[in-house]
């Protein structure tokens, strides 16, 4: 496969790694990102460290690794366990064509995570910039924080064509995760800002504890906790402009819902109180 | 010839009761005065007679049961040391050890019971007191999703309801005890005030104290209590002299988890504008607080850390012990003084049936069956002294009211370590 950049121009082949033997040890592949693979060849990429288990392997050890210096990387295989991948990345590409284990895209601060599968619990978490796409499902914690922290998410945009696990967006700082499916409970929980757009259901406690930020439910929700006040019913003009976009990267957003008319709740009042939870009221 | 141990410590479950008289003679306990029938049964069903290790089910040496439980994590990609509650904290020390030499992931009992208090904990920090200010100052009892009255029976008579303190000198007729739970347990019989609600409902009930308490207004009936029970809750918090909100796993195993202890902790803290308030968790079994503590002060967290790369890293679903299990993410386990095959799900248990385990126990117990090498160790607090944590985190003495001669976790587990290194 041969993968275009920005500019449409043709690459070099991107560089494939395929895991070897499926397992269920946990790998952690932290390695496995652009940054670590520009300006290396591919025998030096095959002597990064990875973890199986506790035992420190070589990259080479544990994938089959092909093709030429580049930023784009395509990964292969059973990856359910792998860890790590793209972690506190800032530049290229990494396609990952299957399922893959927790922390992918943990911390990254740019380029693009493609995920062509499912992802477990904890994509994105804590990142400061780039795009994470995920065609499948996510799992728990999906752009949310690691335990103790205060702030999670900070820039980037998290995009899941799936449905996500709890606590999505939980502890967000700035940034854009949009759902194109159904979310677990608590979304957005102890938010300090940013937007979370939900396509699907909406699941319980959206929003318990959020200080500030935006929460947009296009579809149904479960009632909200009561520490949410109703406002008002209105059109929010910015709604559109992100949709706009989503729809130039391509997402299928049913547009005569994005124009339709909104209910604001506000809230979490056991916190500042300035978040919003927006619900799709009517297309009037 | 019988002798009498007075104020021996009864680990069994949280309380850790350290006033109960033991009746020893010939190295089996008659009596155990004092004790709950909890911890009596703990007391009376040790046999401490001195019993061979097995491995594969077969009696052998010790030295060879010690290599064969060495072979077996050594051989590991990714070995797994669970349990601990029941231990002393001087082994959970040396197991702290073990799996940093290992490179293993560590968990305690807490990751089926109180693990959810500790991210809340995390996130919104706590105030904290002792069961003796309990004793001698509580005059407001909350009871949050917990059942002393089963599970921790001398919690009332020893520190709270029933205790006559300093302050309290008339015991029960000083407190007031508020029981809020999704069904009328034996301990909501006793309450002054039952407040039922309905299940998957804590956060928001939670939640709703803590606006109130706010100055906020809620006017709707939230978890099926109508808004006046509510607001009336909210007052007698605020007015009451010192308060302590208990909790169980009725909150930390239902909908919402950390986030419930998170809010429960929260209003505690905000309640101090008001009057002294505190929130305490019911810890369940004997020392599972001590492994809090040790495995924070040896790796800067509480449980649920993998040393795989060398250094601590934390993982809540991610290295706590059902989570491995269930997805298969480790190929050994330690199983120190604990029973997971009794309390984890179903997935996670046929997983650990499937690899070669190690039990370290002073009892046969459901996990012995899948075990292929089998510790019979010394019991502390019966027949080997040691450190233990009360569900307040004040270490309590456990001692011994015999002489031992089996080998304690604790040494057991510096005799693995020893022939790991080789
Ligand atoms: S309350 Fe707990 S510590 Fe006290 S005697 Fe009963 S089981 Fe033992």
């Amino acid at each position: 496969m041969t993968l275009q950049n920005r500019n449409g121009d043709k690459e070099a082949s991107p560089i494939t790694l395929r895991l070897k033997e499926p397992t269920s040890i946990p790998i952690e592949a932290d390695t496995v990102s652009p940054d670590h693979f520009i300006g290396r060849s591919l025998k030096d990429i095959a002597a990064l460290p990875v973890y199986f288990g506790r035992r420190k392997r070589n990259l080479g050890d544990v994938f089959h690794i092909e093709g030429e210096e580049s930023d784009q990387v395509i990964v292969e295989g059973d990856l359910a366990h792998v860890k790590k991948i793209g972690y506190g990345m800032t530049r290229g590409r990494i396609v990952i064509r299957g399922n893959v284990g927790q922390h992918t895209g943990a911390c990254m601060r740019g380029g693009e995570i493609i995920v062509e599968g499912h992802v477990a619990d904890r994509a994105g978490i804590h990142m400061e910039g780039g795009r994470l796409w995920i065609k499948g499902n996510a799992g728990h914690l999906l752009g949310a924080a690691y335990p103790g922290e205060r702030r999670g998410v900070n820039r980037g945009v998290i995009i899941v064509e799936g449905n996500v696990g709890s606590e999505t967006g939980a502890f967000m700082r700035r940034g854009l995760i949009v759902v194109m499916g159904d979310t677990g409970e608590f979304v957005g929980a102890r938010m300090i800002a940013g937007s979370v757009f939900v396509f699907g259901h909406l699941g319980k406690r959206a929003g318990a504890g959020m200080k500030r930020g935006s929460i947009v439910a296009f579809g149904a929700c479960e009632p909200l906790l009561p520490t949410y006040r109703f406002e008002s019913v209105f059109q929010p003009v910015f709604i559109r402009v992100f949709v706009n976009r989503l729809r130039q990267w391509g997402l299928p957003v049913n547009i005569e819902r994005t124009e339709g008319l909104f209910r604001r709740y506000s809230g979490d009042i056991t916190a500042l109180g300035k978040g919003e939870i927006l619900i799709y009221d009517s297309n009037e | 010839m019988s002798a009498v141990f007075e104020n021996v410590t009864c680990k069994f479950c949280g309380c850790l009761c350290d006033d109960i008289a033991v009746e020893v003679e010939d190295r089996r306990i008659l009596k155990a005065k004092r004790a709950c029938p909890n911890g009596l049964g703990m007391f009376l069903n040790y046999d401490p007679t001195l019993q061979s290790p097995l491995v594969e089910g077969k009696e052998v040496e010790w030295d060879e049961a010690v290599s064969a439980a060495a072979d077996i994590l050594s051989r590991a990609d990714s070995p797994l040391i669970y349990g601990l509650s029941s231990t002393s904290s001087e082994a959970q020390r040396k197991a702290v050890e073990l799996a940093d030499r290992l490179g293993a992931i560590i968990d305690s009992t807490s990751s089926v019971c109180h693990f959810p208090t500790t991210l809340g904990f995390q996130m919104v920090g706590g105030a904290a007191c002792t069961l003796g200010e309990v004793k001698a100052r509580a005059d407001l009892l909350i009871f949050w999703g917990c059942n002393p009255m089963e599970a921790h029976m001398r919690h009332f008579t020893r520190y709270s309801a029933n205790a006559k303190g300093f302050l309290t000198p008339n015991g029960r007729r000083d407190r007031t005890v508020v029981v809020v739970d999704v069904r009328p347990t034996k301990t909501a019989k006793t309450a002054d005030r039952f407040l039922q609600i309905e299940p998957g409902t804590d956060y928001e009930v939670l939640t709703s104290l803590r606006a109130l308490i706010k100055g906020k207004d809620i006017n709707e009936p939230v978890g099926g209590l109508p808004s006046e029970q509510i607001k009336e809750l909210v007052q007698m918090m605020k007015t009451c002299r010192y308060g302590v909100a208990f909790f169980g796993m009725g909150l930390t195993m239902t909908a919402g988890r950390g986030y419930n202890v998170a809010e429960i902790f929260a209003l505690g803290a905000e309640l101090n504008q008001y009057t002294r308030f505190f929130a305490m968790p019911m810890r369940g079994h004997g020392n599972v607080a001590g492994a809090d503590q040790v495995i924070t002060w040896l790796s800067g967290y509480p449980a649920a850390v993998s040393f795989a790369r060398g250094y601590p890293q934390f993982g809540p679903g991610e290295f706590t012990s059902v989570d491995v299990l269930a997805r298969r993410e480790t190929d050994a386990a330690l199983i120190i003084a604990s029973d997971p095959m009794a309390h984890f799900p179903r997935k996670a248990a046929e997983h650990l049936e499937r690899i070669p385990a190690i039990l370290m126990a002073p009892v046969t117990n459901c996990s012995s069956q899948v075990a292929n090498v089998i510790l019979p160790t010394a019991c502390y607090g019966i027949d080997a002294p040691g450190t233990a944590y009360r569900m307040d985190n004040v270490p309590i003495r456990l001692r011994s009211v015999m002489q031992k001669v089996r080998p304690t976790d604790e040494e057991m587990l510096m005799r693995i370590m020893e022939a790991v290194k080789q």
